[in-house]
């Protein structure tokens, strides 16, 4: 490096004053992490929910009756089939069984012999041994929903009540595997009669219809067309669900920003304090080194890297222990506040994803506040006359 | 209440623009009182506090240069971002033009950075002479540069306020590419007379530079920037996307193209900005090597690049799009 004895003389300085910092450090490290926590998490949940939809049919038809989504008969399903341009056409029978009050699970009714518009789906169906799977009452099980049953010491059946009151007996033939727990953690997989039988469906009747468009320019058009089939149809867009994602957790993490930034201008604020009080001691070493034949640029060069330096030393530690406290111990405490414990109690890890605009989102934030706020103070020191310091 | 101000990056971005805003309105008072009363041969003890002040002054404009570029990009990234949430927009170019202040608002950006790269380099060599020969230029410069940022604070909340989210955008097809047959290129160009001009123009900046002659790299450096942004919207940019019909300036930008667009606008920004700042300096009778070293090099790594783009699709297809 050019000038060499100048960042050797910066480090020197920064090991030497090690406890003038350490308060600073401290505080900035705390505040960093808690920011890098929060926004690790909902971009980490982002991710997953992209990912499921990734995997999300284009379009899904639904029946809607006084506001509220009813079963849609399945001779809609031909009138689909006849649209030009579209592929994939599924019927979807599906809904929430619920154990007891705190635990449900969703069904989820699959046409075994049909091709799959959900591609997470697809690939769960391949792994099947069709032949033995079809020929009694099977279903497949997520690991939450697997344990939740052997808690219950139902090992290898389970009977469920109807609406209609009767009990339907359903043999357990596979758990799911455990990778991305968001989406398959709490899901039963049975074929499409027998989830109508338990969710209380006619035979002619469906939650749903859902299908893809591989063309997403006639995107726009396919849903005109599909909404003129029926008075009653709504018809969910993947594009519609993705905004809907995004705004709930801009919401969260939104919320908490603006939250957040009241703190660091509290913390600015303090800052800009303590640079003011600048102790007698760190006037006189300025005025030595003034005096020596540093020029005033030469000490604010000094004072900003100095101040620089440590921006990126509490940025590094804090946003690495909030890595560890994420995505290792799992978010203990701040994970509810996202998820809302009761609901997805069967979640388990989170993925770890670093986005790097979350983190420039977190460096900018900081650093704008610390130097903005050590700017004047630091100036300040440095025009200091080394006649009035001495 | 707009769902666009709880925008992790809507929040960031406004919080850090108003930083600066509070320290430019201080730098701005400052600099009014140097404008003022600025006197190198006067010995009073006002004199010395303004010689100190200049060094406020410089420091603060290191730090908000600094930091908006870093805020440009983070801008140019944040725009791409809110294309999921506003209705119509796929890339940066709709969500840019959901309003009319958008696009102001990105010019200003570029003047501003501009304007202090600009301050930075006269600071540079102020303070190498002896007497602060350039001070009051340099102080006129910083007060343009310290207006521009609060025009240009104002066009950030004219612009975000203003973003309709129940209105649908148009996206970068119907912006840039359908025009229904009508020439999109100034001068009633077509594409083979704009390659020609490209190429011209940039072979003539590399001789007026090396002519040293001021006024022809001004004026082609001027007109290659306003050739260059057409040539790569409606020529180089079809490379990039590999697909003819695609013509825009901000998909580039995302990371399906590898966050190419950056690298593709900051050498094109870099080599006309540095370039101007080289005349202006050499109109002030100083010389700068560094600066026509960083003019050439990121010209010539623009026009290499964009070049590269339709030689690697050439090579890849045996074919022309």
């Amino acid at each position: 490096m050019r000038n060499n004895s100048f960042f050797y003389f910066l480090t020197l300085n920064l090991l030497k004053e090690k406890r003038r910092f350490v308060g600073i450090v401290l505080i900035s490290t705390l505040l960093i992490f808690l920011l890098s926590s929060v926004l690790f998490i909902s971009s980490s949940i982002k991710h997953t929910l992209n990912q499921t939809l990734i995997a999300q049919p284009d379009f899904i038809v639904q029946n809607i009756k006084g506001g509220r989504v009813s079963p849609i008969k399945d001779e809609q399903v031909d009138k689909i089939v006849d649209i030009f341009g579209v592929k994939k056409v599924t019927k979807r029978v599906y809904g929430r069984y619920f154990f007891d009050d705190k635990y449900s699970a969703l069904i989820i009714g699959v046409d075994f012999l049909d091709e799959q518009s959900n591609k997470k789906l697809a690939k769960i169906m391949d792994s099947v041994d069709l032949k033995s799977f079809l020929s009694k009452d099977n279903m497949l099980v997520g690991q939450g929903v697997l344990n939740y049953l052997k808690s219950h010491y139902y090992t290898s059946n389970y009977n469920f009540l109807t609406p209609s009151g009767q009990m339907q007996k359903v043999n357990i033939f596979k758990a799911l595997n455990v990778k991305s727990s968001l989406l398959s953690n709490d899901i039963i997989v049975m074929p499409l009669e027998l989830a109508q039988k338990v969710l209380g469906l006619k035979e002619n009747e469906l939650t749903d219809i859902a299908l893809n468009v591989p063309n997403d320019s006639e995107w726009a058009n396919i849903k005109a067309k599909l909404e003129s089939l029926n008075f009653s149809t709504r018809v969910v867009t993947k594009k519609d669900m993705k905004k809907a994602y995004e705004n709930l957790f801009n919401y969260k993490g939104g919320l908490f920003l603006v939250l957040y930034l009241i703190v660091i201008a509290t913390f600015s604020l303090l800052l800009y304090l303590r640079y003011s009080l600048a102790s007698s001691l760190e006037r006189k070493e300025i005025a030595i080194l003034r005096a020596v034949g540093w020029s005033i640029k030469d000490v604010l060069k000094l004072k900003f890297l100095e101040n620089i330096f440590l921006v990126i030393f509490a940025f590094v530690l804090g946003s690495s222990l909030a890595y560890i406290y994420v995505f290792i111990l799992g978010a203990p405490l701040l994970k509810d506040i996202f998820l809302g414990g009761a609901n997805l109690k069967q979640f388990t890890t989170f993925t770890p994803v670093v986005d790097y605009s979350v983190l420039s989102t977190i460096f900018i934030v900081f650093a704008v506040a610390f130097l903005g706020s050590v700017l004047i103070p630091v100036w300040k020191i440095a025009v200091t006359e080394p006649k009035e310091a001495l | 209440m707009n769902e666009l101000f709880l925008n992790n990056y809507v929040i960031v971005y406004l919080f850090s623009e108003a930083v600066l805003f509070l320290i430019a309105l201080y730098a701005f008072f400052k600099d009014i009182s140097i404008l003022r009363f600025w006197d190198f041969n006067n010995f009073s003890s006002k004199q010395l506090k303004l010689e100190k002040q200049s060094y406020l002054l410089s420091t603060i404009a290191t730090f908000i240069f600094t930091l908006k570029l870093t805020l440009l990009i983070y801008f140019v990234y944040m725009i791409d971002s809110l294309s999921i949430i506003i209705p119509g927009a796929m890339c940066g170019a709709g969500v840019i033009s959901a309003n009319s202040y958008g696009m102001s608002l990105l010019f200003v950006k570029l003047i501003t950075i501009f304007t202090f790269l600009l301050f930075l380099t006269l600071n540079n060599l102020d303070l190498k002479a002896k007497n602060y020969p350039l001070l009051k230029f340099k102080s006129w410069v910083l007060l343009a540069g310290l207006l521009l940022i609060f025009l240009e604070t104002y066009l950030d909340i004219a612009y975000l306020f203003n973003i309709d989210l129940s209105v649908p955008v148009s996206c970068c097809s119907a912006l840039f590419g359908n025009l229904e047959g009508a020439n999109p290129l100034p001068f009633g160009l077509d594409i083979k007379m704009l390659l020609i001009l490209y190429y011209t123009l940039f072979v003539s900046i590399i001789l007026s530079l090396l002519l040293d002659n001021k006024l022809l790299t001004a004026v082609t450096l001027i007109l290659f920037a306003v050739i260059s942004y057409y040539a790569v919207v409606y020529f180089f940019g079809t490379y990039i996307y590999e697909l003819p019909t695609h013509k825009c300036p901000f998909c580039m930008m995302q990371k399906e193209y590898y966050y190419i667009g950056y690298f593709v606008w900051g050498t094109l920004f870099s080599a006309l900005f540095f370039g101007l700042i080289w005349v202006i300096i050499g109109l002030l009778k100083y010389e700068s090597k560094v600066l026509k070293r960083i003019t050439v090099t990121s010209l010539v790594l623009f026009v290499s690049l964009c070049s590269a783009y339709v030689l690697y699709y050439y090579f890849k297809n045996g074919v022309f799009l």
